[in-house]
């Protein structure tokens, strides 16, 4: 029933002498929401650098609907089926929306840069697909209105949205969310949480990092919690929040000597 | 200063997006015509003194543009930095002078040796130094333009430092006949050819390509994380960017009879990316304007003698600070209409 599609096996990561993270496992199951949250420096966004292969982990594996994905490119993780958003935000601010979203959906057509020269019909029926899917998306997101204004230009909230259909156009299985909510007001935070049960409905499931606990436990099926590089806790948001552990690595253990 | 920064160019871009088939292809052909005709007029306002205006039409110009055009795809469009890209015009040139001299093989196959040539050399410095980035990027390419001189200096085998004459002109076409008085010619050659560089460049452009290459500009990590094979992307900028170059070298060196490895330093290099930065990084036409100038400038100052490269580049200073994006910038109007069919 619910098939576990991104599967993190063991991870350890070592920067220097700081171990970053610490025999991570992690799952996250078909057609989920699942959000990884913890206190600064817990290694969220760590993880996410790891299984979009921009860091390579020193020890264990990560899989993603069966297969391996470990040693793999960024652009060719981001192919099959794992794209992320960025804490700060990082659009192509010189370009259009449009474009942006559009250079995300490209990575999915095979046309190469000869065809693109010299070819007519496929290429330009690769053009005029991603187009459209760039289209759907920003229709999809509410800012298909702004298709041709420049990324920079945008409202700070129009391009965290923007973020998340660049994303998109990818047709991740798991969507990787880091910090979407960041600097939102609440009624933003609201409407976020509603974009991001939208998108579990089209069918794909969602990695969330936030530091938003009302976001997070609203819209999360499942709750996994990081502190040091260690997982402390794992399961429903009300699980987690009666954990002792997790009270402890948020608000401190009162040291006693005797 | 707000005098200087009227917007121009938006003026032209809403013209152009509201103008019809008719209008547009009208204007091309008016454009192109100009430019066609350019060797042919004889205005005292736009001749140059103490240099035949035909030759110079010729080189710097029609060159610089090309080789402009060139390095844009490189530098202004993928944000690769750039400083040997002279050493693909110098390969581009032996290769002219080589099999011009040594074999019966036609121009026109020489031609595109010679772009193939600058395409093999641009894989072989792309494949190491792409995996660089910025600064250290732009030190290997710089030494790699001082590599390929210094290696024709020392090989005598392609003539050292006196290097080759005697280099055969492209055969005649019809009317046009290709000797060394006769520059007009070459610049009608090379406009030509130039005129399909562009349509290439700017459907690579609009297309997938562009993105990739525009997107590795703003943010290569990004990039990568979307989906863009990123080092594939700049190996290409940089092969079709050298076979530019090499396609400009052999052009120049079948006009110039003879070529030494002093013509291709570091100086001509710096010259051409001066021409991109000038005219507008990441702008096709900007680009081509800023070569036009910087090619066209240093000839009609010419009655100045000594003090005109100090008139130059004081020019140069002052045009950088009034626009320091280049004459017409890359950054893309926005477009309201775009909107979903």
């Amino acid at each position: 029933m619910s098939q576990v599609l991104l599967d993190i096996e063991n991870i350890t990561v070592k920067f220097g002498g700081v171990t970053a993270l610490n025999n991570v496992m992690m799952q996250v199951k078909n057609n989920e929401i699942a959000a990884l949250i913890g206190p600064n420096g817990a290694g969220k966004t760590t993880v996410f650098n790891i299984i979009t292969g921009y860091y390579q982990p020193n020890e264990g594996n990560f899989k993603l609907d069966g297969q391996t994905l470990l040693g793999k490119k960024p652009h060719q993780i981001a192919r099959s089926g794992l794209a992320r958003t960025f804490q700060n935000i990082r659009l192509f601010g010189d370009m259009t929306a449009l474009e942006n979203v559009q250079t995300a959906a490209d990575g999915l057509n095979k046309s190469g840069l000869v065809g693109s020269l010299f070819g007519v019909t496929r290429s330009r029926k690769d053009e005029k697909q991603s187009k459209e899917t760039a289209h759907e998306l920003l229709d999809f997101i509410g800012l298909d209105h702004r298709a041709g204004q420049l990324a920079r230009n945008l409202p700070y909230g129009d391009q965290r949205r923007l973020e998340i259909a660049r994303a998109l156009a990818l047709k991740p299985k798991v969507l990787l969310l880091d910090e979407p909510a960041a600097g939102f007001n609440p009624q933003e935070k609201n409407d976020l949480g509603a974009l991001i049960r939208k998108i579990r409905d089209k069918g794909n499931s969602v990695l969330l990092i936030e530091h938003d606990m009302s976001l997070v436990m609203d819209v999360s099926d499942r709750v996994m919690v990081l502190d040091f590089g260690n997982k402390i806790a794992d399961g429903t948001p009300k699980e987690v929040q009666n954990d002792q552990r997790v009270i402890d690595a948020y608000l401190g253990v009162v040291e006693n000597d005797s | 200063m707000k005098l200087l920064s009227f917007n121009l160019r938006d003026k032209f871009g809403d013209w152009w997006d509201s103008s019809s088939l008719l209008q547009r292809t009208i204007f091309r052909v008016v454009l192109i015509g100009i430019f066609f005709a350019l060797p042919l007029i004889n205005n005292p306002i736009i001749d140059t003194p103490e240099t035949s205006f035909e030759s110079v039409l010729f080189y710097p110009l029609i060159m610089f543009a090309i080789m402009a055009v060139g390095l844009n795809v490189v530098v202004g469009k993928s944000g690769i930095l750039d400083l040997g890209y002279v050493a693909f015009f110098a390969i581009g040139a032996y290769t002219q002078a080589m099999f011009g001299i040594y074999t019966d093989l036609s121009f026109w196959i020489v031609l595109l040796l010679g772009m193939g040539f600058a395409m093999i050399a641009g894989v072989i410095l792309g494949i190491p130094a792409l995996r660089l980035r910025g600064d250290y990027l732009a030190i290997i390419t710089l030494g790699f333009g001082e590599i390929v001189r210094i290696v024709a200096v020392n090989t005598e085998a392609i003539g050292g430092a006196s290097g080759l004459s005697d280099i055969p002109p492209p055969p005649n076409i019809n009317f046009l006949e290709f000797s060394v008085q006769e520059t007009r010619s070459y610049y009608w050659l090379s406009l030509v050819l130039f005129l399909v560089l562009i349509l290439g460049i700017v459907r690579l452009g609009n297309r997938k390509p562009g993105r990739a290459w525009e997107a590795i500009r703003e943010d290569e990590d990004v990039a990568s994380f979307m989906g863009v094979a990123t080092f594939k992307y700049k190996l290409w900028a940089f092969v079709i960017g050298g076979a530019i170059g090499g396609m400009a070298g052999v052009i120049y060196a079948s006009q110039v009879l003879s070529i030494q490895p002093e013509l291709f330093t570091l100086n001509l290099s710096i010259m051409i990316l001066a021409c991109v930065v000038f005219g507008g990084m990441g702008n096709i036409w900007g680009v081509i304007f800023g070569a036009v100038l910087l090619g066209y400038l240093p000839e009609k100052l010419r009655f100045l003698s000594d003090i005109r490269i100090l008139i130059f580049g004081l020019l140069m200073v002052v045009m950088m600070n009034i626009r320091p994006n280049g004459l017409i910038p890359r950054k893309k109007r926005e477009k309201i209409s775009e909107k979903l069919k």
